[in-house]
């Protein structure tokens, strides 16, 4: 009988052998201290490596991918049908949806340039201060209490991004100002109002190739969303009744 | 329904296990995701070249491993390509001590040539069979578990898991 090699060893732990070769490895480690002590190390690198990754798995996947496999004709307002596709979807409930896309945001965003032009010129107050911290104010203020993503309202300066309740258990909302100067945020919900932890100019980031098609969220409110997000983006139903609720 | 229909709608499921590769490839979790868009990018650009009986997930993992090797080298001529202590950032937060184990970990991993490096993403942490791998790398399946053995060997020497 030939010796246990480590090649064998190694596809033993891996699984790679048949019942045979697995059963002759085993009668091995039975008779082989050695062995067996170097099967346990194998084994307990593949768990850490296991228990390195695989908890990427069960994290919310960012918008900006899987905005990227929206159907490109999707109409505004419908939620895309991911949780009719049985188990597999369901364990993968938690994908973002995107419900207004980067065309129809370009669109809308030039229809609105003289809009916008008008309304930046007769006020610009979008943000006040309290406390030292940022709130919405204005235009920004009433279109996060108004305005749902699932129905845009394509006039209005301010376009709703994703909505969510966070970490800290608030209701938050990414938004897109629309008018120049492109600005971007997150606001969330407080009792004083609507919170922006996130606020600024909606950039494209420089340079790197890889970004060059990313959503138009500037990273540091992906980031802010990411930070906070805790369950799921919410769908159109969930939308209107956090509105019907106050954003409580 | 048109393949690029198919594809992009196959995709979604796959998302989590996508981000995973790239997580153990890329190393740091936005680095990874950048990866992540690229490869989906591709994918659907590419989407008439997947044919419907061929696995989805081999397809575009092996998309992956291209684009990733792609950005390597692009990156490679301007600066080194993985800084070890940043790639602590490559795993998932846990308690301290575990966070400890997997910081090790991650910086193990990110000295590892890509040969190698790429192996154990596709094989411990994909999961894929050595012949799957061996396949998406288009090398004999004897140079899948040799390098696979001198990657554990190399993650091993460097966590001190000899004892």
């Amino acid at each position: 009988m030939n010796p246990i090699d480590d090649d064998s060893l190694q596809a033993y732990v891996d699984g790679a052998l048949d019942a045979a070769e697995a059963a002759r490895v085993e009668a091995a480690l039975a008779q082989d201290e050695a062995l067996a002590r170097r099967v346990r190390q194998l084994q307990a690198l593949n768990a850490q490596l296991r228990a390195a990754f695989d908890p990427v798995l069960d994290e919310p996947v960012p918008a900006r991918l899987s905005a990227l496999l929206q159907p490109p004709s999707a109409p505004e307002g419908t939620v895309l049908p991911f949780r009719a596709r049985g188990t597999e979807a369901s364990r993968h409930r938690h994908v973002l949806r995107r419900r207004w896309l980067p065309g129809a945001a370009l669109a809308a965003s030039l229809a609105l340039l003289a809009a916008g032009l008008w309304w930046w010129q007769s006020g610009n107050v979008l943000m006040r201060t309290q406390g030292g911290q940022q709130f919405a104010a204005g235009a920004l203020a009433h279109a996060l209490d108004r305005e749902l993503a699932s129905a845009p309202d394509t006039q209005s300066p301010v376009a709703i991004g994703l909505s969510f309740r966070s970490k800290d258990g608030q209701i938050c909302r990414s938004f897109t100002v629309r008018t120049p100067p492109a600005r971007a945020g997150l606001a969330c919900h407080t009792a004083a109002g609507w919170e922006l932890p996130v606020f600024g100019a909606a950039e494209q980031s420089a340079g790197g190739e890889l970004r060059q098609a990313a959503s138009e969220l500037p990273p540091a409110v992906q980031a802010a969303i990411d930070a906070r997000l805790r369950g799921n983006i919410f769908d159109a139903q969930q939308e209107r009744a956090a509105r019907a609720a106050g954003w409580r | 329904m048109h393949s690029s229909d198919a594809v992009r709608e196959g995709l979604i499921p796959l998302l989590p296990r996508l981000r995973r590769l790239a997580r153990a490839l890329a190393g740091q979790a936005a680095d990874a995701d950048d990866l992540v868009q690229v490869v989906l990018e591709r994918a659907l650009a590419r989407a008439a070249q997947w044919r419907p009986d061929a696995p989805l997930d081999k397809w575009v993992f092996a998309i992956a491993r291209n684009a990733w090797r792609d950005e390597m080298r692009t990156r490679g001529r301007a600066q080194h390509l993985f800084a070890p202590e940043e790639s602590g950032a490559a795993v998932a937060d846990g308690s301290d001590a575990r966070h400890a184990q997997q910081l090790e970990l991650a910086q193990a991993l990110a000295m590892l040539p890509p040969d190698h490096r790429e192996v154990v993403a596709l094989v411990l942490v994909e999961g894929l069979s050595y012949d799957a791998a061996a396949a998406l790398l288009e090398v004999p399946v004897g140079t899948v578990t040799s390098r696979l053995a001198r990657a554990r060997a190399a993650l091993q020497a460097h966590l001190g898991n000899d004892a």
